[in-house]
């Protein structure tokens, strides 16, 4: 049926027009097979009583017919396009024909202070003069248009203003743009909103069609609306109030600027004409919200700048203009960014806890070991390394204990404390949790159980052993040679493959030389029984270190970890750790084979074992556990065998572990180490050496230190008497090498002769160690030495100083240190280079 | 467990993980577990222009399984604990 005479056909026009224009409107399923059958529900009777209930209006005119009107009656279509717009916008019907919608206010504002009619717009009539016919209003508004063209003339004295309102338009540009774009991006996400609840994502289904997934989805969607809806009705709200107080100020400044009094006609007139702009810029009308924005700010610096000049006045506007942007854009951000949280928690409690403990329990049971300090050494020991360093306390160790055996190993503790402590405790409680309940499964099901879990999230690779490559060669370990003479066990070390051995020993003679090793061992080894060996193979050498290297291990660990097998830390040992340690460390001194004789073999096993590099890195590690005695006697084998040494890596390695015992030896023992270096050793060989050089050195300071009497132990003449004719004997020694013991002075041996000053960089530092070798010796030496040093030194330093002074050197820098070298032997000498003229 | 519990010791530091599809990435270490499957943050690729799918990839997941190597940072590794360590290893594989 139709209503009201309207045409059904038109209805029909307009509903397929609007469903072209908006995509969102709702759409209806009749007669589909999802149609929910509501319309059957319909009551199709009744209607003869629709004349009582409406009241019978006769004849309806066309005057509703705003689209075919004739396009005189245009200002009317602002409030009908205003009202598109709203109720697009989803905006309750009131708020348009509310008092304080933005348009009402603006031409009420404007008519404020007039009493004549004006047809600015329906709305305004109607609050004014009640109804009139359209007739009317029509009339007056072409008399106003006439009224208008008369009274252009009288437009040029408001130019001021018209400027100021020209600058506005072009704001309103730019504002409109900003808003579109913002229109433009709400509307993709509705899109994309409807569409993904209509489908969700293909490996959700069988989720999905769960009654839990559904109200949920549609909580949030319509939560989401809501949220949409509120936001929109807020921000115009505001917008309108902002708009009022500006209307109000508008009102004020343009009486303030205007040299006229404001004419009531005049002012009506300008509204006409500026949506007479409006129109000729072909704006649709539906930008007068995208407006309001501009105006709002416009409002603000408006409030600010009365009576400010114009150039200030566009700052303030160009402030005001940044800072709406800005706002603009932050609200953007924002309203993304919720749109984006809200997308992710479509997914949110689709696992139920349990499900998630679950998953926890099959990982951490993978993760639960009989050792975890052990299976986590690195990370253990490398975060006490890091914690010590740091300077806090080593004590609390990153293992979850259950019970006697088993737990977990959490590794280094996070750096930087961006994990609540909390978090770790609940970790703990949950994990301990788990654990007991798998126990107590485990004693249920029998044992079973746990391997039921074993690899339901995948293999992992455990210990690297297993997965170590398929071994391809077979090797029949009878073939290979048999056990290695000098070890004390019959077994090769496990970390050494046969293959790496080239033993050529016999196996009668290894139990020979095991037996008399056995002897040597518990201190039964003499001189009389002495069997010459050949020197430890490469082989035998590894293994040897790499038992050492076990035993260091077992070592540190007892050292460095007594809460393992007692729980807490204490500063005593008990008897049977004490023993253990000392075991150990007895094993270590045997295997170091230190205690063999001197002749056993050249080189010595001992000085063997330092060859390899390994060998030399466990030696400090090695030695921090040895007592004075097994030191002092580890330092006379190794200075006995010095020439033996390689003597590359002993500074940095074996140097570093003896030079404790050096500066703590009394008179007696430098004196029989010296006395050792030169017994049966070439001793200017040991000078020229840098290790060498560096260790005479050692000794003559560390005497120098007992002259001045700063020690404990005040040596006594006799030992004196001792060292003074140890320190002739070597000064002697030395007496006619002193000046080959200059790298530079060897080297120039092989220079040109003709160019025997040639620079070689760097080399003044190496002679360096020498300069404090002499000085050191010159420190002690008798009035008859110095002048012996003098004489056979005295080419070494002219030349030092002469290229110095006469700038032959390079830089400065290597003028200073030719000049500090001399210095520091003249020093010694009582004498300075400034005294040296040439 | 020896490189798992290495790995747990390199957390935010910087590492570069070769893949066997020859993909280089280098990244901060976030976190790995049993599988040695690493989370890497902030990451860049190695030669950008022939994988310009990855420049826009801030993050990732490696499924430990797929790792060729992974470049460690020197300065953050302890040589002679980790040589102690693999000792270790080996003496309880033989213990077993």
């Amino acid at each position: 049926m139709s209503f009201f005479g309207f045409e059904e056909r038109t209805l029909e026009r307009e509903k397929n027009r609007r469903v072209e224009q908006d995509e969102d409107l709702a759409v209806y399923t009749w007669g589909e097979e999802s149609y929910d059958g509501l319309g059957d529900a319909l009551q199709e009777e009744h209607d003869e009583l629709n004349d009582e209930t409406f009241g019978d209006v006769g004849k309806v005119g066309k005057d509703f017919d705003f689209a075919s009107a004739n396009p005189a009656v245009q200002p009317i279509s602002k409030s009908f396009f205003l009202k598109n717009l709203l109720a697009a916008q989803a905006i309750s019907l009131e708020s348009i024909w509310d008092d304080r919608s933005p348009f009402s206010m603006r031409l009420n504002g404007s008519g404020r202070s007039s009493l004549q009619p004006r047809g600015d717009s329906p709305a305004q009539h109607r609050q004014q003069s009640g109804i009139r016919t359209l007739q009317e209003i029509e009339s007056e508004m072409q008399a106003l248009l006439r009224e208008r063209q008369q009274q252009l003339l009288q437009q040029k004295q408001r130019e001021e203003e018209e400027f100021l309102r020209q600058e506005e338009e072009r704001e309103f540009q730019r504002q409109r743009l900003l808003y579109q774009q913002e229109q433009a991006q709400i509307q993709r996400q509705q899109q994309l909103h409807a569409h993904q609840h209509r489908t969700p994502p293909p490996r959700m289904l069988p989720v999905s069609q769960s009654p839990r997934f559904m109200e949920h989805q549609q909580r949030q969607i319509l939560l989401l609306q809501q949220q949409q809806e509120q936001q929109q009705l807020l921000r115009l709200q505001q917008l309108q109030e902002q708009l009022r107080v500006e209307e109000l100020e508008r009102q004020l400044r343009s009486q303030h600027i205007s040299t006229i009094p404001p004419d009531p006609d005049m002012e009506a007139l300008q509204h006409q004409q500026l949506q007479h702009q409006l129109r000729h810029r072909s704006l649709p009308l539906e930008d007068g919200l995208p407006y309001l924005p501009h105006k709002l700010a416009q409002a603000e610096f408006l409030r600010d700048m009365q009576g400010l000049p114009q150039a200030d006045q566009e700052a303030l506007r160009v402030e005001a203009m940044r800072k709406i942007l800005e706002a603009e854009k932050m609200e953007e951000k924002r309203r993304r960014k919720a749109a984006k949280i809200a997308h992710m928690s479509r997914y949110n409690d689709l696992m139920t806890q349990s499900d998630k403990d679950f998953i926890t329990r099959i990982q951490v049971s993978q993760l639960v070991s009989q050792d975890p300090y052990a299976d986590d050494f690195y990370a253990q020991v490398y975060g006490a390394i890091v914690r010590s360093r740091m300077g806090l306390g080593a004590d609390d160790e990153r293992v979850l204990k259950f019970g006697a055996s088993g737990g977990v190993a959490l590794g280094a503790p996070s750096k930087g404390g961006n994990r609540r402590p909390n978090a770790m405790q609940r970790m703990q409680q949950q994990v301990e949790r788990i654990v007991s309940n798998a126990r107590k499964r485990e004693e249920e099901k029998g044992l079973h159980s746990l391997h039921s879990l074993q690899g339901a999230l995948g293999k992992t690779s455990g210990r690297s052993y297993k997965a170590a490559p398929r071994q391809l060669l077979q090797v029949d370990s009878g073939a290979a040679p048999s056990a290695s003479p000098t070890l004390s066990h019959a077994q090769p070390h496990a970390h050494i493959s046969k293959s790496d051995s080239i033993s050529n020993s016999h196996s009668d003679a290894a139990a020979t030389h095991a037996a008399r090793l056995g002897r040597e061992t518990l201190g039964n080894g003499s001189s009389e029984d002495l069997v010459r060996m050949e020197p430890l193979t490469q082989r035998e050498i590894l293994v040897t270190l790499e038992n050492m290297y076990d035993l260091v291990l077992n070592v540190e660990q007892l050292r460095r970890d007594p809460a393992s097998s007692r729980g807490r830390r204490r500063v005593f040992w008990s008897n049977g750790e004490s023993n253990e340690f000392d075991r150990l460390v007895d094993q270590m001194w045997s295997h170091l084979k230190v205690m063999l004789p001197l002749a056993t073999s050249t080189p010595h096993p001992f000085i063997s074992l330092l060859s390899a590099a390994k060998g030399k890195k466990i030696l400090p590690r090695v030695t921090r556990h040895f007592d004075q005695q097994r030191m002092n006697t580890l330092l006379t084998l190794l200075i006995a065998c010095f020439s033996q040494l390689d003597t590359q890596a002993f500074l940095s390695s074996v140097l570093q572990s003896i030079l404790p015992i050096i500066v703590k030896g009394n008179l007696r023992l430098v004196c029989g180490l010296v006395g050792l270096l030169m017994h049966g050793q070439d001793i200017v060989a040991i000078a020229k050496s840098r290790p060498g050089l560096a260790l005479l050195t050692l000794f003559l300071t560390r005497v120098e230190v007992m002259r001045q009497g700063e020690v404990d132990e005040i040596p006594t003449q006799e030992d004196f008497a001792q060292w003074q004719l140890m320190f002739d004997h070597l000064f002697q020694l030395l007496t006619p090498e002193f000046p080959l013991l200059f790298p530079s002075t060897r080297m120039a041996a092989h220079l040109p002769r003709d160019q025997p000053h040639i620079n070689i960089p760097g080399i003044d530092s190496l002679d360096q160690p020498v300069w404090q070798f002499l000085a050191a010796l010159a420190v002690q030496a008798s009035s008859t030495q110095h002048q012996i040093l003098v004489s056979s030194l005295r080419e070494k330093v002219l030349d030092n100083v002469l290229s110095a002074k006469k700038g032959w050197v390079v830089d400065e820098e290597e003028r200073t240190t030719k000049l500090a070298n001399v210095d520091l032997f003249l020093h010694a000498l009582g004498l300075d280079s400034s005294q040296i003229t040439m | 467990m020896l490189i798992f519990s290495v790995f747990k010791t390199l957390t935010d530091q910087q590492v570069t993980v070769e893949l066997k599809n020859d993909l280089s990435i280098t990244g901060v270490l976030k976190s790995v577990d049993q599988f040695l499957n690493i989370r890497l943050d902030n990451i860049t690729v190695l030669d950008e222009a022939r994988h310009p799918h990855m420049m826009a990839v801030k993050n990732c997941f490696i499924r430990g399984s797929v790792v060729r190597y992974v470049q460690l940072p020197a300065e953050h590794v302890d040589t002679q604990l980790l040589e102690d360590a693999t000792r270790r290893e080996a003496q309880n594989q033989i213990k077993r």
